[in-house]
């Protein structure tokens, strides 16, 4: 008698395995991954900014946590017959990857390695490994590290200021002169040329890589679709009520890592929900949380938190989503309840950021005007207390800034670097001229000063 | 309609062949069975003689449906074969006479019936649905809600499978005329003939007989795999959607070869002891439709068409490769209800992973269930009451996409089954 084997399941198998699918994911990653070593070391090499390690370090930055991540699980593993393979299959250091492509470029070394740990440590392994995690692993390490560094990070390492927290900073809406024009314009948005960290600044290598992941049926394809769709509707909305015109949303689309979060974080599998219903209602909040954080908070970046607290209510959606495939008036209330957020909001923000333009830290004492010349006496909240200042304008060009009054700790390193001196042969680009780093606050209170008076001259001027 | 998927067919092996008839086989073995239940009374004993169409078996139960000799001869035996579920299931053995002795039936002009004699023919002819599953069609007519639409199944979603293709193709008029009689017979307002919208083939050929019989409607309905199940098929063909059974609505579902069925027990008073087995497979020397006696083991059919291109590192199927059976053996016999037998190659599983929650077998199913939700929650009774595994028509679709190679179905089947 012939003896055949029986198999399980059906005979016939679809060529997508999770193994072919996490080639295809790293696959697309390789672009941005490139293009970062192009920008963060071949250019700088180039141009002799940077020695040999220099050239490196992009990819240094990226292969330590990957191989962190992956060695972390090799070790969850090695109770197993093949922990290497384990590890490799269940996408270990896919993790370290993307938490070295989320992290500000200039974070250290030992805050790395830290993060990589914790990624593993407390956002997978402790969950039970790999398909029982609740939040996106990567994302908990960066959370780590903004928790614990927070202020280190995004104040004195980042060197240049991303467009998103200098449109913070400006504290009013904005405009396109000062939000876009700092970086040249929307194209350099587009094809990546602005801060960011590795991964997120080319928003066009990721518009490519989504079209690959979902040509491979390697993403859930819904989720940044809608979510970038809600965050371009949400600030068109706005942008609207403040008069902008559709750069706004743009802008905003291609900055903070949206497209990168939304392509890659937001979609993974594990931490997102499997159901369609789920997936769109999940996409469509934080759509609006990702707006929320922006307008309504003073974190820039929302879209990693937005993600991460999305992450929290997946059980939650895919029961609406499961049970409204049999009968949709499951979902009326969560869409109904998206839809009033999207447009609730949206008409607020609308309505009220720009309203409060002013710097609450910021004070005119006194104006003076003598022809054309303006004379202003500020004061501005610094480290310790207010620093007082005269400055004098003149044909929309500032003559003088001279302190009057200030109480700082580290006022010596202004001093030193002549700061002052900075700020005045770079007023017509405010936006990029560098903190002092041991004088943060103060160096920031004294920009924030020249520039708020200048936005009051020139109100002054049109009116 | 938006689960099912696409699938790689493979229906070219057999699609264009001639079919051939393999109907001497020297031992028949009547398997007594009708869906998965082995609850039959045998009704011959050891050296009685039957003829083709004898009654030897009758279902126990609400479903009194007859199971019939598809040779006539002497009982010699009852044996243990396997059933295309891979059970071993208590079969009849006749040796068979060659006369083809018939039982001879009352019968008349297929428009002639009442509804009365109409149900009682396919009873007592046995018929039975051809698709796969076995459920006695009488059954279907035999209703006190009104009817007025009969669908015919002519979708054949699984891939590699032609029998009912083949019939259509030749037996095209039988099929039609039926059709028209049975609407008539049930008073029916409509009746459609739902086949994939890409048959091209198979449209024109119907093209060409459909304008004498002015009711029948031919709907083309998606190529997606998972179209042909009984539900989906409803909601393509007629906008209908419905709780548990099409019947609910007034709307009976019947695949084209079980009406090739009733035919025969209409016009020649013929139970159901034949039927077209697609022999296919990239491991068999030479695929074919074949026309076959219920009863007749599979491996002398195999051996007849030329054999397997090699004796080991095959699969052995019973039905199509998505909701067939691999066997352990070729002992198995024709059943009504087996429409493939198929070779493949022998393969190393894609090795089961952990769940990476895709979704893609949420988005496949045609169910529209959460598999990968009833695989978490295996366990909690109330959210199972939510998620519904009971109405899983265990397509495979699911299995088919995994792509962490998790058998659902297998879970499925069995959280369905501890729900009982
Ligand atoms: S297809 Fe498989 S891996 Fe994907 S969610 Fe379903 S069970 Fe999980
Ligand atoms: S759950 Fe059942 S019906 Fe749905 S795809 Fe899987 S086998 Fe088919």
């Amino acid at each position: 008698m012939k003896q055949f084997h029986v198999y399980q399941g059906t005979q016939i198998k679809d060529s997508n395995t999770s193994s072919k699918m996490m080639y295809h994911l790293v696959l697309s990653l390789l672009p941005i991954i490139l293009f970062a070593w192009y920008q963060r070391g071949i250019v700088p090499y180039m141009e002799e900014r940077t020695d040999i390690i220099g050239l490196f370090y992009p990819l240094l930055f990226l292969l330590l946590p990957s191989l962190i991540t992956y060695l972390m699980e090799v070790l969850f593993h090695i109770h197993h017959p093949h922990p290497f393979k384990d590890a490799f299959f269940n996408y270990g250091f896919v993790i370290g990857l993307f938490l070295g492509l989320i992290l500000p470029f200039q974070t250290p070394v030992v805050i790395l390695i830290i993060a990589s740990l914790f990624s593993s440590l407390i956002g997978k392994l402790i969950f039970g490994g790999f398909g029982c995690n609740i939040f996106n692993p990567a994302l908990i390490g960066y959370l780590f590290v903004l928790m614990s560094y927070g202020a280190v990070m995004s104040v004195d390492v980042v060197s240049s200021a991303t467009p998103l927290t200098n449109f913070k900073n400006l504290g009013g809406i904005g405009n396109y002169h000062n939000l876009v024009e700092p970086y040249g314009n929307l194209w350099n948005f587009f094809f990546g040329t602005i801060p960011g960290t590795l991964g997120e600044t080319s928003g066009l290598l990721c518009i490519l890589a989504y079209f690959y992941l979902c040509i491979k049926k390697v993403i859930k394809w819904k989720i940044p679709l809608i979510y970038v769709g809600t965050v371009f509707g949400m600030t068109f909305l706005i942008g609207g009520y403040q008069n902008l015109d559709i750069w706004f949303p743009i802008f905003q689309v291609l900055s903070g890592g949206l497209l990168f979060g939304a392509v890659f974080m937001a979609t993974d599998p594990v931490t997102s929900p499997t159901t369609p219903i789920g997936q769109i209602l999940y996409a469509l909040f934080l759509g609006i949380l990702t707006v929320f954080f922006r307008f309504g908070t003073s974190y820039p970046e929302g879209v990693m938190f937005s993600i991460l607290i999305m992450n929290l209510f997946v059980f939650i959606l895919d029961q609406v989503g499961s049970k409204s495939r049999f009968n949709f008036t499951h979902a009326i209330i969560p869409f109904f309840l998206a839809w009033t957020l999207i447009l609730g909001l949206g008409v607020y923000f609308g309505l009220n950021v720009g309203k409060e333009k002013t710097d609450s830290n910021f004070h005119i004492i006194s104006k003076e005007k003598n022809q054309n010349e303006f004379s202003y006496i500020v004061e501005q909240k610094g480290y310790a207390g207010n620093i007082k200042a005269r400055i004098v304008i003149q044909n929309y060009s500032v003559s003088s800034f001279e302190v009057l009054e200030q109480n700082e700790s580290y006022y010596k390193r202004v001093e030193k670097a002549d700061y002052i001196e900075k700020l005045l042969e770079n007023q017509k680009h405010l936006e990029q001229v560098d903190t002092i780093s041991g004088a943060t606050k103060t160096s920031t209170a004294l920009k924030n000063m020249l520039i708020h008076t200048l936005e009051d001259y020139e109100k002054e001027v049109h009116s | 309609m938006k689960a099912g998927l696409k699938l790689f067919n493979n229906k070219k092996l057999t699609k264009n062949k001639e079919i051939i008839s393999y109907k001497k086989p020297k031992y028949v073995y009547i398997p007594l069975v009708n869906q998965n239940d082995t609850n039959i009374t045998p009704l011959v004993k050891k050296g009685d003689f039957v003829k083709v169409g004898s009654i030897v078996g009758k279902r126990k139960g609400n479903l009194r449906i007859p199971i019939h000799s598809s040779v006539s001869g002497k009982v010699i035996d009852f044996v243990e074969k396997p059933y295309l579920n891979g059970q071993m299931v208590k079969c009849i053995q006749i040796e068979n006479d060659f006369e083809e002795t018939k039982e001879k039936r009352e019968v008349k002009k297929l428009h002639q019936y009442t509804k009365e004699e109409f149900v009682h023919q396919l009873k007592s002819c046995g018929v039975i649905g051809m698709g796969g599953n076995g459920f006695p069609t009488y059954v279907k007519y035999d209703q006190d809600i009104p009817l007025h639409t009969l669908i015919v199944n002519a979708t054949e979603c699984e891939p590699y499978i032609t029998a009912d293709y083949v019939l259509m193709m030749n037996h095209i008029e039988e099929i039609l005329d039926t059709m028209d009689a049975i609407m008539e017979i049930n008073h029916l307002d409509e009746v459609i003939l739902a086949i994939k919208k890409s048959n091209q083939k198979l449209w024109k050929m119907i093209h060409n007989y459909i304008g004498t019989y002015l009711k029948i409607k031919v709907v083309f309905v998606s190529d997606k795999y998972g179209i042909g199940w009984e539900r989906a098929l409803v909601q393509e063909a007629k906008h209908v959607t419905y709780d548990k059974y099409p019947l609910e609505k007034g709307i009976v579902v019947n695949n084209v070869s079980t009406i090739y069925a009733i035919y025969q027990a209409l016009k020649y008073g013929n139970a159901l002891t034949e039927r077209i087995v697609t022999f296919t497979g990239e491991m068999l020397k030479e695929p074919q439709n074949v026309v076959v006696k219920v009863g007749t083991p599979v491996s002398e059919v195999i051996e007849s068409i030329g054999g397997y291109k090699r004796n080991n590192d095959i699969r052995f199927v019973a039905g199509g490769p998505m909701m067939g059976h691999t066997l352990p053996n070729d002992e198995l016999v024709v059943s009504p209800n087996l429409n493939c037998v198929l070779v493949l190659k022998d393969w190393k599983k894609v090795e089961e992973r952990p769940c990476i929650r895709c979704g893609k077998c949420v988005s496949v199913c045609p169910a529209k269930l959460c598999p990968v939700l009833i695989k978490d929650y295996q366990k909690n009774k109330r959210r199972l009451g939510e998620l519904k595994p009971e109405k899983c028509v265990e397509c495979g679709l699911c299995d088919y996409i995994c792509p962490a190679g998790i058998p659902l179905r297998e879970i499925i089947h069995s959280v369905k089954e501890g729900l009982k």
